[in-house]
């Protein structure tokens, strides 16, 4: 419903702030949006690939550690890098301060350029993004069977070459997949691009509803992205049912990894070390330290954003799971068609932004017609927690899909022989087998909605906090230190869902 | 003696294969009848449109004096008090073998001593504590016949339910489960393709060639 509201927006007309945008800035909206998309593909392909091959065919030292740690950046929002990189990076910076110490340098000697860039964008979505390309091409690359990896190296050719001309072709449906996932997370992404003060569609499409107060055009370049969003979508669904493809034709023997010796153990070492210091130890490290420097650690304010953020996550968590639990029951036991599971399922490629406009626009035209009632929904918390339900569906339902389909249908049959109705079906046999699954789906939804900031920063009710919402605030106030803690506390929660994803992949690798 | 299950003129296709064609049936109160054919002949799918599992696009099935299925009625699986057991392990993993046993039970008071009574005719009472997985094959098939008989199915359908135990073990509980069934009086459909089994058994025996059954 409220992407019809979005799309709806091109059949009321174009306003003069849309040609306006049209004219000057549609072009620099596209062109940096491309810039990044371009930029960030290139850079997660390379840190993903070659750490999910690294860990994957070679022992080395760390090899363990980086097998799961490799993931942890994505625990980590790419606005709260931003935040820590343009710190961190700043003429009076921790990076700089330690190399003039270290160089004996003046105070006005610069080392690092300027991170507020579009560069400096490409690395910070690079470097918390790039665990999406790690995790599939890791399972993918598992999924070779050893003999075909073992002919290939009986047939002369050396590990790089075996890389590039039999592992990365076989996998290349995977990788595409995961580089079309960070595709849509960066052209989504609000936080990180409005820090940097890069104008694209999302700040756009902010600027346009929150400084010239036009809705309507708003919603119109959403429509534009969208339409961008949708051919990823379509090409990720694509790449996906190739890799389904793929590996039925395969069996589950994986390679022996190869011992590394001296220099190829200390790059590979490095090679592995850099993404995971980069997106998740630097962070860490420097909102711990200016979270020290705060008089106050744990403000009143903070403890009310924990507080809101838990119970909004929680209860849109519970709410999610309990309806792809219904509707994949539905799907199960009263044949549902599965592509309406499916359509519903493509809400997480929207942007948060687009769908807190697009919430806002449906509430706006409820409200009026129910203006009589006296009771008004734009600006409640029911905005907040059905843009939530839509974008966090996805997750629930692929864990939850997966967990019904591990139910052999056999079970239900008997249930229904010995005289269950439906409801004591899901009651006393679907429930109680899905417990995991429901858990798993709920705390991956939560971990998930905890970090949402766009959607959260729009749609929340007023005077009500969460704490990407204070963290984003405390920043565009340059009160760093502050947005410490806040910060940590994001990742803390976030580190819960890794927790239960670094198990899926250590039981494929089972 | 009078006709118990009615099967009349049953077709059931898949797609464009037609499984059963016309398919006629007819079994006394408290006989055992055993079904045998070739794979895919459609043996389990008679079980399971005769269960309520599949919808036939044509036939008429009447049990005791009740309309199953006509072009009319069709009463759902749960309502047709019939009992099934198959050769998949269809025991739910989360309950021990008591509460398997008396998972169709809704009478409280008495679920104790019909599963004590049930699980001492079957001679698994030392394993009602214990957990599907801690199962094997010939005590699953036990618990899952248990937990049909319990219900006092109005007709109880096996589908090649010793499917996978040793022969030794058939043996031993061949005449365990035709006294069963005798004692209780209830009314069988058996599906195998053991000819041994059909001995051991049956009182009937039928073969399914071509959607159609024919007496051996």
């Amino acid at each position: 419903m409220p992407l019809l509201f979005i799309v709806g927006s091109i059949f009321s007309g174009f306003s003069d702030n849309f040609y306006h945008l049209y004219d000057n800035l549609l072009l620099e909206y596209s062109l940096n949006s491309l810039y990044l998309v371009l930029g960030v593909s290139f850079l997660v392909t390379l840190i993903g690939v070659s750490t999910a091959w690294l860990v994957t065919f070679f022992n080395f030292y760390g090899r363990n550690f980086f097998q799961w740690s490799l993931i942890l950046p994505l625990a980590v929002p790419s606005y709260l890098l931003a935040y820590v990189f343009t710190e961190f990076f700043d003429h009076s910076g921790t990076a700089n301060n330690i190399l003039r110490n270290i160089l004996d340098a003046e105070r006005s000697v610069i080392f690092f350029p300027n991170i507020r860039t579009i560069f400096g964008a490409i690395v910070v979505f690079g470097f918390t993004l790039y665990p999406y390309v790690y995790m599939v091409s890791r399972v993918a690359f598992m999924n070779i069977p050893s003999s075909v990896i073992e002919a290939s190296l009986l047939l002369g050719k050396n590990s790089i070459s075996t890389l590039f001309n039999l592992s990365i072709p076989l996998i290349r449906p995977a990788i595409i997949a995961g580089i079309t996932l960070v595709a849509m997370e960066t052209l989504a992404d609000f936080g990180a691009v409005q820090h940097f003060a890069i104008p694209t569609f999302t700040t756009g499409i902010f600027r346009t509803w929150t400084g010239l107060y036009d809705l309507t055009t708003a919603l119109q370049l959403s429509t534009i992205l969208l339409l961008v969003i949708f051919i990823f979508l379509t090409l990720e669904r694509g790449s996906r049912n190739k890799i389904r493809y793929a590996n039925s034709a395969t069996t589950n023997n994986s390679f022996k990894p190869v011992q590394l010796k001296k220099f190829n153990n200390a790059i590979a070492f490095v090679v592995c070390f850099l993404p995971v210091f980069i997106g998740f130890f630097l962070p860490v490290f420097e909102l711990l330290n200016w979270s020290s420097q705060v008089d106050t650690l744990i403000s009143t304010k903070t403890i009310i954003a924990a507080k809101n953020t838990l119970y909004i996550s929680f209860t849109a968590a519970m709410l999610t799971c309990l309806i792809a639990l219904l509707i994949n029951f539905a799907v199960r036991s009263f044949g549902l068609p599965q592509p309406i599971n499916d359509l519903l399922s493509a809400g997480y490629a929207v942007p948060g932004l687009i769908l807190a406009v697009g919430i806002t626009k449906m509430f706006t035209n409820i409200d009026t017609l129910s203006s009589n009632l006296d009771i008004f929904i734009t600006g409640s918390i029911f905005g907040l927690i059905l843009a939530y339900i839509i974008k966090s569906y996805a997750i629930s339902n692929n864990v939850l899909n997966s967990s019904f389909t591990s139910i052999p249908i056999s079970l239900d049959e008997s249930a229904q022989t010995l005289g269950s109705n439906r409801l004591s079906l899901l009651k006393n046999i679907h429930v109680p087998l899905l417990r995991t699954g429901l858990i798993t789906a709920f705390l991956l939804v939560m971990g998930e909605l905890i970090k949402e900031l766009p959607a959260t920063l729009i749609l929340r009710p007023f005077n009500f906090d969460t704490l990407s919402v204070s963290v984003y605030l405390l920043a565009s106030e340059e009160r760093m230190f502050e947005a410490a803690f806040p910060g940590l506390v994001i990742i803390i929660f976030g580190l819960i869902p890794i927790y239960f994803l670094n198990n899926l992949i250590l039981s494929n690798n089972k | 003696m009078k006709d118990f299950l009615k099967v009349k003129n049953i077709d059931l296709s898949f797609g464009k294969e037609k499984i059963l064609n016309g398919l006629n049936l007819e079994i006394e109160k408290g006989s055992v009848v055993a079904i045998t054919g070739e794979s895919g002949s459609g043996k389990t799918s008679l079980l399971r449109v005769i269960c309520g599992l599949e919808s036939p696009s044509n036939g008429e099935i009447v049990l005791d004096t009740q309309t199953l299925f006509n072009d009319k009625i069709s009463v759902p699986t749960e309502k047709r008090n019939i009992g099934l057991v198959i050769q998949e392990k269809v025991l739910f993993p989360h309950l021990d073998v008591r509460k398997n046993i008396e998972f169709g039970i809704s009478k409280k008071n008495s679920k104790e001593d019909l599963s004590n009574e049930i699980m001492e005719k079957l001679n698994i009472s030392d394993l009602a504590k214990k957990y599907p997985h801690e199962l094997s094959g010939g005590e699953s098939q036990r618990v899952a016949l248990g937990r049909s008989i319990i219900m006092t199915p109005k007709v109880l359908m096996l589908d090649e339910p010793f499917t996978g135990l040793d022969k030794k073990l058939k043996t031993k509980i061949y005449p365990v489960i035709k006294s069963i069934l005798q004692d209780n009086k209830i009314t069988s459909l058996m599906v195998t393709h053991d000819l041994n089994e059909v001995r051991a058994l049956a009182d009937k025996c039928f073969n399914l060639q071509s959607g159609k059954l024919v007496e051996v």
